[in-house]
């Protein structure tokens, strides 16, 4: 199954056929693997901007490195570039311009890697493990934020090497998303602040969670008229929370709901309850999509508050998720994220990340 | 309700002036006898809803709303329940009552004025389409003072001269919205309690003061309207200025219906004055959103979305995995240290609630070692080249990374401080000054490494 009708790319794989098991699970969706990927666990997934011609798709891994593909539209994936940090990398995020990658680390730095020459160069350091790295333009200044464990939220100009700005955070940074011009950052402790960027960053308003679990990842969402209007809090307990800023009516408007979660249901057996561990929207549609550490991925539409769909179980948890600037493909990446602790890390197990088609399946429930 | 009286008391239907005690009622009636699709009995929610609903799926046009009387037939008219009825009809229901009651007609002018302050709802304003007709059994538009434009304005309400030069460039832009709308609105209806009282989203969006509404809108509209469709579902602005627009479309002449009430293209809204914003906001609606364990019940009412896991509406399993999330959530809101709840009903999957899984994982001293790790450095590249066999790096390199090389050995280096890569040289990016950039990489050179993409390292296995 290709990106794009056409049938191809999975003979690209190579590794994908493990021939002899029928019961291999690691791709029961049936999509697209991307070559060469990395050694080590997928932490962050992210997609070029629009500016750039074609697809480029960039992975960070605890194996310390940032790889580059090339995506074309047959579904091939092209490996391009690699940069390393001394660390595991946290989080990736591109420049608006699509010249630049981002990288955060738990070597406390952030790197700026110029595709075009390929060459990186740390432009931020912090005193904790670098947890979230965005990269913002607002008409009147670009800068890079970096979220850390060290509780603190710092933005960038890329060529000095000291902060435009320190912003404290109430506890240590888990996960970020901005969308021009809001940002939202929640915290260890189930912090929640958002940010309003215009003329510069400054705190906009401290939020009581929604969520009694721990915070793990956000994804800002827009309105029609397209502006930041909400987000979507997901937490370890198997739930996402959709919330605006400013709703007519704040109960009515904002909810949550449980996902993610094995059927407990029919016996006696407890619900096993996993983490949420990405959330992303889809660009054009506006709906979204969910990966758990229960190997599944769901596809939601928060206006019509249903589900669209839940993909069949990987036998690995679903570490990261992003969309293209198009929403034309989902990539999703399979690998261990801990939730088990030290005990099920299997080292040699392989890490993929997949690529599916995803024009058709976030179609709203109802056409909007 | 926050309204005004606009609904005259009893509800009645437009369609066929029924009285009816209740709003509901009213409904459902309205779904049951005019917007019933009559070849496959299925059930809309307003008149553009059901044309559309029979264009779409049976492929058939409709032209009239079923089982309405003469005159108020209109199938582009978006009314549901007591919203959307055009001013001049409500006018002439009031009168009739009035009539009724024998009482006199004073009152109508007065009404009308208020009611385009109405920021509710749906009354179109004016627009008063329908200049057509239909009045048969009606008191006919009647000279009020207070709607000239009313009767003849297709479009052009002179009445509503804030209105005004909004409409036309409107006009022309529904027709393409239009199919969007109802079935927004409809799902907007679903969760009525959602919005119900709140109207804001209702279809003719709730009609600001004309004046300041329109000149911003203007703009935005002659692009045909695209952005401008917030539809139910995001209200940022609602509070704001919102609408006025909506109400000029609801009427139009032809296109009519949807309404996707063009909000002014403000960023405002979302970050009223930079800062303050209704901090006060937030009390309530933490509350309010702490439910999602206990008492799922009373908080939002259940709006039938199908969320199988939806917290708020349905108990079934849930509602055991709730009430045991609770428990853990008392503590939890004080202190998460406790976490992971473990009940007889459900499990996290997840080692420690103080800690999250990256900072568990990057304590062990595997991913520890934040030093430049000897192994990758240099990396002769030959090895390293080739990422999923691209291209054997080796006779590649050379040639195509002319540049490239200089840089390779400093990628080892990554512990803050890069040698040869002067971090923070002041004023520009001292990186880019090495080697000439090479190809644009992605410009396909299929042979050939991605253009000297190569990066050197390949710290574990290298599989690439």
């Amino acid at each position: 199954m290709s990106l794009f009708g056409t049938t191809s790319g999975f003979g690209t794989s190579g590794t994908s056929m493990f021939g002899s098991t029928a019961t291999d699970n690691h791709n029961p969706m049936k999509d697209i693997e991307v070559t060469s990927s990395p050694d080590d666990s997928i932490g962050c997934l992210s997609f070029s901007p629009p500016t750039l011609p074609g697809n480029f798709l960039i992975a960070g891994s605890w194996a310390n490195d940032v790889r580059c593909w090339e995506v074309q539209d047959n579904g091939q994936t092209i490996p391009k570039a690699q940069q390393m940090h001394t660390g595991p990398v946290l989080d990736v995020c591109w420049s608006d311009d699509g010249s630049k990658v981002f990288t955060a680390s738990c070597d406390k730095t952030a790197k700026m890697w110029d595709l075009n020459s390929n060459q990186a160069i740390q432009i931020a350091q912090h005193d904790a493990p670098v947890k979230t790295v965005h990269w913002i333009k607002a008409p009147n200044y670009s800068c890079v934020m970096t979220g850390s464990w060290d509780k603190t939220l710092k933005f960038w100009d890329t060529r000095s090497p000291s902060p435009m700005m320190t912003l404290q955070l109430p506890e240590r940074c888990y996960c970020a998303d901005v969308v021009y011009p809001m940002a939202a950052v929640a915290t260890a402790e189930r912090g929640l602040i958002v940010y309003q960027l215009e003329n510069q960053p400054s705190e906009f308003r401290r939020i009581e969670s929604p969520l009694k679990h721990q915070h793990r990842c956000v994804a800002i969402f827009k309105d029609k008229q397209n502006k930041p209007t909400g987000f979507a809090l997901g937490s370890i307990e198997g739930r996402v929370a959709i919330h605006y800023i400013n709703p007519p009516n704040p109960a009515k408007d904002n909810f949550t709901f449980k996902c993610h979660r094995s059927n407990g249901t029919n016996t006696s057996a407890p619900q096993d309850i996993y983490a949420v561990n990405g959330i992303a929207f889809h660009p054009v549609h506006g709906t979204l999509a969910t990966v758990g550490s229960d190997g599944r991925f769901s596809f939601w539409d928060k206006d019509a508050r249903t589900k669209l769909k839940t993909s069949e179980q990987l036998d690995q948890p679903i570490s990261a998720c992003c969309f293209n600037h198009n929403g034309n493909i989902f990539a999703y990446a399979s690998s261990y994220d801990w939730s088990k602790g030290h005990e099920f890390y299997n080292p040699q197990k392989k890490n993929y990340i997949f690529l599916r088609n995803a024009a058709e399946e976030l179609k709203p429930r109802n056409k909007k | 309700m926050g309204r005004k009286k606009k609904k005259q008391l009893k509800p009645w239907c437009w369609y066929c002036n029924r009285d009816f005690d209740d709003e509901k009622i009213l409904i459902q009636h309205q779904k049951a006898k005019h917007f019933k699709c009559h070849i496959c009995h299925k059930k809309l929610y307003t008149g553009p809803g059901l044309a559309i609903h029979c264009m779409q799926v049976h492929k058939e046009t409709i032209d009239a709303v079923p089982n309405a009387i003469p005159g108020r037939t209109d199938i582009e008219l978006e009314i549901y329940g007591m919203e959307g009825i055009p001013e001049k009809d409500m006018d002439e229901r009031r009168r009739l009552l009035e009539q009724k009651t024998q009482e006199s007609q004073k009152k109508k002018q007065q009404d009308d004025s208020d009611e385009y302050d109405d920021d509710e709802s749906t009354a179109s304003t004016s627009f008063q389409p329908q200049p057509v007709q239909p009045q048969q059994g009606y008191i006919p538009p009647m000279a009020q003072p207070g709607l000239p434009p009313v009767p003849g304005a297709p479009g052009m309400p002179p009445g509503i001269p804030p209105l005004m030069p909004g409409v036309p460039p409107l006009m022309p832009g529904m027709p393409p919205v239009m199919p969007g709308m109802p079935p927004g609105l409809h799902h907007q209806r679903k969760y009525t309690q959602s919005f119900c009282g709140e109207n804001i989203m209702m279809p003719m969006g709730g009609m600001m003061p004309p004046g300041p509404g329109i000149p911003p809108l203007m703009p935005g509209m002659p692009p045909g309207m695209p952005p401008p469709v917030p539809r139910p579902g995001m209200p940022p602005m609602t509070q704001a200025q919102a609408v006025t627009a909506p109400g000029i479309l609801n009427r139009p002449p032809a296109p009519a219906a949807a309404v996707p009430t063009p909000q002014p293209p403000v960023t405002k809204p979302l970050f009223p004055s930079a800062g303050q914003a209704q901090a006060a906001v937030q009390g309530p609606v933490g509350t309010d959103f702490k439910p999602l364990n206990s008492t799922p019940a009373t908080t939002t009412e259940p709006p039938k979305p199908t969320f199988p896991a939806y917290t708020q509406s349905t108990a079934s399993t849930t509602s055991t995995t709730n009430s045991t999330a609770a428990k853990p959530a008392a503590s939890i809101t004080s202190k998460p240290a406790t976490l992971t709840t473990t009940s007889a009903t459900s499990k996290l999957i997840h080692p420690d609630e103080d800690i999250s899984l990256e900072e568990r994982r990057a304590q062990l001293p595997k991913y520890q070692r934040n030093l430049p790790r000897p192994g990758q450095a240099p990396m002769g590249n030959p090895p390293v080249g080739p990422i999923g066999g691209m291209m054997p790096p080796q006779p590649g390199i050379p040639p195509q990374q002319q540049g490239m090389r200089p840089p390779l050995p400093p990628h080892g280096q990554y512990g803050g401080h890069h040698q040869g890569m002067p971090g923070y040289l002041p004023g520009a990016m001292p990186p880019y000054g090495q080697g000439p950039p090479m190809v644009p990489p992605y410009q396909g050179g299929p042979p050939r490494p991605p253009m000297g993409m190569r990066p050197p390292v390949m710290s574990q296995g290298g599989r690439y």
